[in-house]
């Protein structure tokens, strides 16, 4: 392991995320997002069967 | 090829490995080589994600997968996006509060340097053996297509990799991988968009999936659940969303070739971003090359595909006396073809005309010469074998790069195999790296050499990457086909996978478990796993799984006992 430890880590567990208030609304952007390929997945498998 | 081919494929490659030992050259130190002096940007981490998981295979296969069942095989990702924040929750806080190099040093903290050593070697196990798989996937399709050699193909791949990641370890993997992934996702959109283009003209886009889907291939999402079968089908959406889950944790979470991509971050915040970005991103790219191998299945619903896809293995059976037999079901197949043309000619002008009740005809008809060719092609697969026994009867992973050989204008075959190496060398590359430093950190440094300095570490840490491409080199030359090469690495991964992520498992959130206990868990969940694989039908995703859950249920029975017995001594 390392010894030394850096300032952008120090401060590491506090970075905010670039587009949400907090890193739960990046988490629900991605589950989201998940969602809504299954739904439109599921969608094409029904109009194209 | 032609010369315009040869300049674009060499000019790329010869590009990509120039810039990545131009960038990264002169690393000083192991913290420099091994982790990028940690200052990766999220996009960055993200592409260098993306392009650690996609193999040749994944732009040789996947198409070839497509072609022969349809997109339901994109249902294997569903569990890579919420792997994906359960890692950036929990997994990357703690590598970063540890500062470790590799994920295995964790586990000496939280259990004892056995469990970490068992971790590390299953690692290197499957990890060296995938590999040898990267290089040689290609390598064999490439040689047996072109009709080069084919330890010379293997060396190229090996050799270029060999020089950029030697010279400039994880920099190096990750400053190379964005180039190769532009490469990558831009010669497949380009072909994708030349399939398209290459339909009838009185086939729209809309037609052709339309037609697809009429054929079962726009199967892409299916929820039914048997209890007797669906445990033996590889993808649905069930043994995607759990099994998915599982082997993402396990990859992403506890593969170095990929947690060393997310440890160079400047952050946690940049390897979060970096992570979440490929949840976002993985399952519309694995789409779009699924729907290429589809475009590719309609193309050829109207022009005449070979009788058998590795042609170079057809044409052998001629210089056998199962020759007139061959050319016997060439003849079928033809005449099959040229019913199936018109009849699907016939279901498109129903599709156009809206017509129910003639769409149906028309599927009926198209899907009874379909039958039908299917036949004509296993009595062909099942002569081939029988006139070259050593011939491999699967043909899908030939399908896209025969229709590239065959279709695509020169320049764009160029670019095309440039697309095929740029894979291999990224995900061989990140093998490379994460095979040394685990070799280094958690072997080398930890048990056999411990005062030395970083410098030294540093050169240890060229020599093994050195080493680990030789071996994955000799292992490409002497691996012989394997079943369809997407499913073998998949299939070598989940067999060790569930182990390594059961073992992390236990160490993120059972604090019950120490480490006498898991260490003999994770023994005993890998021989059950192993048991499957070999006595059982079981889909491997569920290898993921039940590796997993067995090493927490054996760990917690392990550790009952033990505190018991230690009780009892106690009592005594």
């Amino acid at each position: 392991m390392k010894d030394n430890q850096s300032d952008s880590q120090l401060s590491a567990d506090t970075d905010k995320p670039p587009f949400f208030k907090s890193w739960k609304g990046m988490y629900w952007l991605v589950l989201g997002n998940l969602a809504f390929l299954i739904i439109l997945f599921y969608t094409i498998t029904r109009i194209y069967s | 090829m032609r010369l315009l081919d040869w300049i674009v494929l060499l000019g790329t490659l010869g590009f990509i490995v120039s810039y990545g030992v131009w960038k990264t050259r002169g690393s000083k130190d192991i913290e420099g080589y091994l982790k990028g002096d940690n200052s990766m940007k999220w996009w960055t981490i993200g592409l260098s994600i993306m392009a650690t998981q996609a193999s040749a295979i994944t732009f040789l296969s996947t198409p070839g997968q497509a072609y022969e069942d349809g997109m339901r095989f994109v249902q294997f990702y569903f569990g890579l996006p919420i792997a994906m924040v359960i890692i950036s929750v929990t997994v990357i806080p703690i590598f970063y509060r540890l500062k470790v190099y590799t994920a295995y040093e964790y586990l000496e903290s939280r259990f004892d340097l056995k469990t970490r050593s068992l971790a590390a070697l299953l690692f290197l196990v499957q990890r060296g053996l995938a590999a040898g798989i990267t290089i040689y996937a290609p390598a064999i399709i490439l040689s047996t297509i072109l009709g080069w050699n084919l330890t010379a193909t293997n060396l190229l791949i090996g050799v270029l990799v060999i020089i950029y990641t030697v010279s400039g370890g994880t920099k190096a993997v990750s400053v190379t991988q964005k180039q190769q992934m532009a490469v990558m996702m831009g010669g497949m959109l380009i072909a994708g968009f030349m399939v398209v283009k290459y339909l009838p003209e009185n086939v729209s886009f809309g037609d052709a999936v339309a037609v697809a889907g009429k054929m079962g291939k726009m199967n892409v999402v299916d929820f039914s659940w048997d209890w007797e079968t669906s445990w033996y089908d590889r993808y649905n959406f069930w043994s995607g969303i759990t099994g998915g889950l599982f082997l993402s944790l396990s990859y992403f979470g506890t593969d170095q070739s990929q947690v060393a991509r997310y440890l160079g971050g400047r952050s946690v915040a940049e390897s979060r971003l970096g992570l979440l970005f490929n949840g976002l991103l993985k399952i519309p790219m694995q789409f779009i090359i699924l729907f290429i191998g589809v475009m590719v299945f309609v193309f050829y619903q109207f022009n005449q595909p070979p009788l058998f896809f590795n042609e170079a293995a057809k044409n052998k059976v001629y210089a056998t006396p199962y020759a007139s037999e061959l050319e016997a079901l060439e003849s079928q197949h033809t005449e099959l073809f040229a019913q199936k043309q018109e009849a699907v000619q016939g279901l498109v002008s129903a599709l156009q005309t809206e017509d129910e009740t003639a769409i149906a005809a028309a599927q009926a008809e198209v899907q009874g010469i379909t039958e039908a060719s299917k036949v004509v092609r296993e009595d062909a697969k099942a002569l081939i074998a029988k006139a070259t026994p050593d011939a491999e009867t699967r043909d899908t992973d030939y399908v896209f790069i025969s229709f590239v050989m065959k279709y695509l204008p020169a320049g764009l075959v160029g670019l095309l195999l440039a697309v095929i190496f740029s894979a291999a060398m990224s995900s061989t590359s990140s093998e490379l790296n994460a095979l040394a430093s685990t070799t280094v950190i958690d072997i080398y440094k930890r048990s056999v050499k411990q005062d030395k300095d970083s410098f030294h570490y540093l050169r240890a840490s060229k020599l093994f990457t050195a080493a680990w491409g030789t071996l994955a080199i000799i292992f490409a030359t002497y691996a012989s086909m394997l079943d369809n090469l997407i499913q073998a690495v998949n299939i070598i991964g989940s067999i060790f996978y569930g182990t390594i992520l059961g073992i992390f498992l236990v160490a993120f959130y059972v604090k019950y478990i120490k480490g006498h206990a898991v260490f003999m868990a994770a023994i005993l969940a890998e021989a059950v796993v192993l048991y499957c694989h070999f006595y059982t039908d079981i889909a491997f995703l569920w290898f993921n799984v039940i590796g997993c859950v067995a090493v927490i249920l054996f760990g917690l029975i392990i550790q009952l006992g033990l505190n018991q017995r230690k009780k009892v001594m106690q009592a005594a």
